[in-house]
């Protein structure tokens, strides 16, 4: 089971080695299943590399066959200064 | 009528069209899937009264999905024709628009329960997991968001969806050619202003038909006028705007003006997830209202028929009979089929003069209307707009592949399926029209081809003595 899902137009959006900015939804049971984090984080298309598995998603919802892992580094705030 | 959603539920339960599930659904795909289900079936509305995670919060699906439903939705009986369900809006909408009142807080329902400031998370409301591969939860289905214009101070409510993203913000597409659209991206954008905003969930089910017409009327008068009688507001807690004192849940906050952030995919009222994940609108959330023991609406929208398919069609189809009639254009009526997913519209007209087919689909692409529709078919006053039979047999009948089928290119919804991804991104439409009336230039008498039907071709005496014979013969009536 994954940990966390991503959106993505290809699978270019996931370069391997390079520390890319995502917006992933948590798939942990409970009432904030689905909930967005916006993080920087290096991702693999191999589902041992790190830690976490990550099931990666199209644009148009359809599920890639295999799983991929991620490690998150940070999290992100994409709402401006002003609005928080 | 009914003065909110609790009071139409037992309507609907009376005329046979709701049904209760008191057994745990789950918020996540379950609940869609009885409502998706429910809508491809036209069967009963189900009020879910246990859902997994939320003790206390309910679910109340398809609310509106079928016409016996809008029929009671109108105080109408259950089994009133389209037509007669048609007459009534027409009638209702043409008196002069009544305003709200304002009532005070201790009179207002939604006000039973009030969350502001750190309190404040998106994710203690139900918001179902409606299709699966979805982008996110949708809390915003069957519901209308209000905003108001800042110079002029009109109020509108639309129905636009909304995702929730995280505990305080959720993410949607505010179209420019929407109502709030077009006051967000014409007024505050430019000013770098945020929108203030509440979003109403659970609405008395007149209010939610407002939401989703397309009258330049402002909706809470417009609802008055379906109403009979004015709509009792409430002000909100922390924005400068009145919300519906009897709805279930209201969540009020600001729309962003300079960031965008991903939204959907969703399954759409087209019955596909046409417009891949993007980012959209940003709406920030600064409390949260809600009666006790509240009731989360839920529209599933995918192939017909859905609240949103069916209403949209309704009102854009008598929306377009009122403009057409106003032009002075003889039509006999209009009826858009919700089997379309409102994208095809039946016009009757009594064909006076050459190119009238025309003049007609000119006149609704034209207007305001016609970003959401794209196909006019054109019938003689002979033919039965309500009628699929007629209607797709004047159709194949009538319309000349070469002079009879007229394309355009127009504004349209980035939801049509059909698009490519560069169409889409500029809102580009293509129209057309399929006139399905006979030249004028033919002689009535020896050219136009005869009608070949039990009421066109036989005398009235011989109608009427086979109808009057008709059980006699062995036939049921």
């Amino acid at each position: 089971m994954a940990r966390y899902d991503v959106f993505i137009n290809s699978l270019a959006d996931l370069p391997e080695g390079k520390e890319v900015q995502l917006a992933i939804r948590d798939l942990s049971p409970g009432i904030h299943k689905y909930c967005y984090q916006d993080v920087l984080a290096m991702v693999s298309p191999d589902p041992e590399k790190y830690d976490e598995k990550m099931q990666v998603r199209y644009g148009r919802g359809q599920a890639h066959p295999q799983l991929f892992s991620i490690k998150i580094q940070e999290n992100v705030e994409r709402i401006p200064e002003r609005w928080r | 009528m009914y003065k909110d959603n609790r009071e139409f539920m037992k309507a609907l339960e009376a005329a046979g069209e709701l049904v209760t599930i008191d057994q745990e659904v789950d918020w996540d795909m379950e609940a869609g899937a009885i409502v998706r289900k429910v809508c491809e079936d036209k069967a009963p509305s189900p009020l879910m009264n246990k859902i997994k995670d939320y003790p206390g919060h309910r679910y109340l699906g398809a609310p509106l999905a079928n016409y016996r439903k809008l029929a009671i939705a109108m105080g109408m009986d259950p089994d009133s024709s389209i037509p007669e369900i048609a007459a009534e809006y027409l009638e209702r909408t043409n008196r002069e628009p009544v305003k709200p009142v304002i009532v005070e807080k201790d009179q207002a329902p939604c006000k039973e329960n009030i969350i502001t400031g750190d309190d404040v998370d998106l994710f203690t409301l139900p918001a179902p997991m409606v299709h699966e591969g979805d982008g996110g939860r949708y809390l915003a289905t069957w519901h209308f968001v209000v905003t108001k214009d800042p110079d002029k101070q009109e109020v509108n409510w639309g129905m636009y969806r909304q995702m929730v993203y995280n505990s305080k913000i959720m993410t949607g597409p505010l179209f420019p050619f929407s109502g709030g659209g077009q006051v967000f991206h014409g007024k505050y954008v430019p000013r770098g202003e945020a929108m203030p905003f509440a979003t109403v969930i659970g609405p008395d089910p007149l209010g939610a038909i407002a939401g989703s017409a397309p009258t330049a009327i402002p909706e809470p008068e417009y609802t008055g006028q379906l109403l009979g009688k004015p709509v009792e507001l409430v002000k909100c807690e922390t924005v400068d705007l009145e919300v519906p004192a009897n709805a279930e849940i209201i969540i009020e906050g600001y729309i962003l003006p300079d960031v965008s952030i991903e939204e959907g995919p969703f399954g759409e009222y087209t019955g596909y997830r046409t417009s891949p994940r993007d980012t959209r609108t940003v709406y920030q959330v600064t409390a949260i209202t809600h009666r006790n023991d509240p009731i989360t609406t839920i529209s599933n929208m995918g192939v017909p028929t859905d609240e949103g398919q069916l209403l949209r069609s309704f009102t854009l189809g008598l929306e377009m009979d009122r403009m057409l009639r106003n032009q002075g254009i003889p039509i006999t009526g209009v009826y858009m089929l919700p089997e379309s997913t409102h994208h095809l519209v039946v016009v009757g007209v009594k064909p006076l003069y050459t190119n009238i087919a025309a003049q007609i689909a000119q006149t609704v692409f034209g207007s305001s209307l016609g970003m959401w529709f794209h196909m006019v078919v054109v019938v003689d006053d002979k033919t039965d707009i309500y009628n699929f039979n007629e209607v797709l047999h004047a159709l194949s009948t009538r319309c000349h592949p070469v002079n009879g089928i007229h394309v355009w290119q127009g504004v349209g919804t980035p939801l049509y399926p059909f698009l490519s991804a560069a169409e889409r991104k500029k809102s580009v439409g293509p129209k057309v029209l399929f006139d399905c009336t006979f030249p004028l230039d033919w002689d009535p008498l020896s050219e136009v081809p005869r009608l070949v039907s039990f009421k066109t071709v036989y005398p009235q005496e011989i109608q009427d003595k086979v109808l009057a014979n008709w059980e006699k013969y062995g036939f049921t009536k």
